[in-house]
């Protein structure tokens, strides 16, 4: 094999000299001619039927349109994985924050005073907060008929048998929160017609081709006609994985032949993408005399809010994942994805596997302490080597340098 | 409309401005000096960092015509067209830099730190980059940059 040239030696990356001359170009930092700007009107309530009137903003001088749904010339919807969102609330509104209208004016300034004229009628429906109540046959639904959207299963050997045979059993919840992921530049973008007539959208995205088809579908327009351009990013930790201003921007920019701008403000930023799923973990773990894990029944509820996003992804993760680095033959893992009126949560850092060890972690601890085990004596017992099979039934063939992780963090951490 | 006079980056602007702009906005959406970035619009973030007369400034939360007589450094004022900063330098040896939404204002509130004090430690190169968030890094990295970037400059100074 020829030496390689990145791999194992130390360069600068491609980027870095742009980024550290302020010369890097993130979508906020494009200016085109003749650009008008964009502001989105978005539901201040967490559950309602709308009726939108834009007549007495339209007025305002220097606007240029107003868009709703009734605009949209494709598919009113868009999704990573269930098309549940709408591009804009057609009747409904299922979360603050959702998306009901987009001004386009000459400024800035004008789009924002439009904004506050556009009249919004909402009747306030019943809404639900609680994944627990909202996973129940008679809670108010979100979509659809049911507000459970994903059951992982994993069944491995006989969790009663092993309980059985276990000498301290340990029983806890855990909660975890929803978490922001607060990337430092805020959404942005702008959109044009290019020479040959294509709809072309610059944002900070990580997912420059699926948007590509969710504009595509949205606007009814074929593939090859829209064009996705992500200049640099501004971090993005799963956040910029759904849409959030990409249709809006090609749709201002489709209807008024001209380049359209848009810059999300912080708290604008917060409604607009996706949080970390809250998971209520309920933890069962048994183990031998001497630490030895023998079985283990975990029951994961994650809160996905008003939409599913990665919801079905995540929770599937958090389910593989629920028992930690842990070797247990006898495993029952139940996992769900629910519907309820919180913002709506997605893909972040760890994607669902950041979440258990908050529970699964805890419950070794909790173990080691009822049979007076040192802790990272206890991990060294169960953690998984080469050979080890995975909860999912995973062999692990190469590469499970855990246990010299934890000896290097504990010779470091304990040295005189 | 205010009239202003002022220097950026060594250069003479007189310019009108409105009452309602600031400062950022007079550099970004007026001269296109768009190194300056907006991240949070309140003093938070200090991703808009620039060095008015000497000091740090946020400057999401000086107005334009605050800004009349002052001088000016912003991130495009730090090095010339092919050259790079000590500390500039530093931060891509140290791989300081990722995203890169915070560097110019990381970038900037190091140089002010190190203009009063060539020689910090790293509890003080903490505190003089605490108006300034960062999501990516986690710090460490950007401290060792800064403190790289002091190293050079004393043995410079020397040379
Ligand atoms: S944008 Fe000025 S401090 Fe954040
Ligand atoms: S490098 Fe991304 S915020 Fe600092």
């Amino acid at each position: 094999m020829k030496p390689l040239n990145i791999v194992g030696s130390r360069v600068i990356r491609v980027d870095g000299k742009a980024k550290v001359k302020g010369e890097a170009i993130y979508p906020q930092d494009i200016y085109l001619d003749g650009m008008l700007y964009g502001k989105t009107i978005r539901s201040t309530k967490v559950h309602a039927m709308i009726e939108v009137d834009t007549k007495k903003a339209e007025t305002v001088e220097g606007v240029v349109k107003i868009l709703t749904y009734k605009d949209v010339t494709g598919e009113n919807h868009h999704g990573v994985v269930f098309k549940d969102h709408e591009v804009f609330c057609s009747k409904k509104v299922r979360r603050i924050g959702d998306p009901i209208a987009f001004v386009i004016a000459n400024s800035e300034r004008v789009a924002k005073k439009a904004a506050e004229m556009i009249e919004i009628k909402y009747k306030e429906l019943p809404a639900v907060f609680n994944p627990i109540d909202a996973m129940k046959e008679d809670s108010i639904k979100i979509h659809g008929d049911s507000n459970i959207i994903y059951h992982y299963k994993c069944r491995k050997g006989n969790v009663n048998e092993g309980f059985e045979k276990s000498h301290v059993i340990v029983e806890r919840e855990y909660k975890t929160s929803m978490v922001e992921h607060a990337f430092l530049q805020p959404e942005a973008g702008v959109s044009y017609i290019d020479e040959e007539g294509k709809i072309c959208v610059c944002a900070s995205t990580q997912y420059p081709h699926f948007d590509q088809i969710e504009v595509a579908e949205a606007l009814g327009l074929k593939l090859e006609n829209v064009k996705i351009m992500n200049p640099a990013v501004g971090g993005a930790f799963g956040g910029r994985e759904d849409i959030t201003l990409q249709i809006h921007l090609a749709l201002a920019t489709m209807v008024t032949k001209k380049p359209v701008k848009v810059v999300y403000t912080r708290e604008e930023s917060f409604h607009a993408h996706s949080k970390r799923h809250p998971i209520i973990m309920k933890y069962k773990t048994g183990a031998d005399k001497n630490g030895k894990l023998l079985s283990m029944e975990v029951n994961l509820i994650g809160d996905t809010g008003s939409y599913a996003s990665w919801a079905i992804n995540v929770m599937r993760k958090a389910g593989i994942h629920a028992t930690g680095p842990y070797e247990i033959p006898n495993v029952k893992i139940d996992s769900y994805a629910v519907y309820t009126n919180n913002p709506f949560c997605g893909a972040m850092r760890g994607f669902g596997a950041t979440q258990t060890p908050i529970g699964s972690e805890q419950q070794m601890d909790i173990i080691a302490n009822e049979l007076g085990i040192d802790p990272i004596q206890i991990r060294l017992i169960n953690g998984f080597k080469v050979g080890s099979e995975t909860s999912n039934g995973q062999v692990l063939s190469e590469s499970v340098p855990l246990k010299r992780c934890i000896e290097e963090v504990k010779n470091r951490m304990f040295k005189e | 409309m205010n009239h202003i006079s002022l220097t950026i980056n060594k250069k003479m602007y007189s310019i009108d401005v409105e009452e309602d702009v600031r400062l950022i906005d007079l550099l970004r959406d007026q001269l296109f000096l768009t190194g300056t970035k907006e991240g949070c619009g309140e003093g938070e973030c200090g991703a808009c960092t620039v060095i008015m007369d000497g000091r740090v400034v946020n400057s999401c939360l000086v107005m334009a015509f605050q800004a009349e007589g002052s001088n000016i450094t912003t991130i495009e004022g730090m090095s010339d067209k092919d050259e790079l900063h000590p500390i500039q330098k530093a931060f891509l040896d140290k791989g300081a830099v990722q995203c890169g939404f915070c560097t110019p204002g990381m970038v900037l509130s190091a140089k002010s730190l190190l203009d009063k004090n060539e020689n910090p430690t790293r509890e003080e190169i903490r505190e003089g980059i605490s108006g300034n968030l960062c999501r990516c890094t986690g710090y460490n990295k950007i401290v060792d940059a800064i403190e790289l970037a002091s190293k050079e400059i004393r043995e410079e100074k020397k040379e």
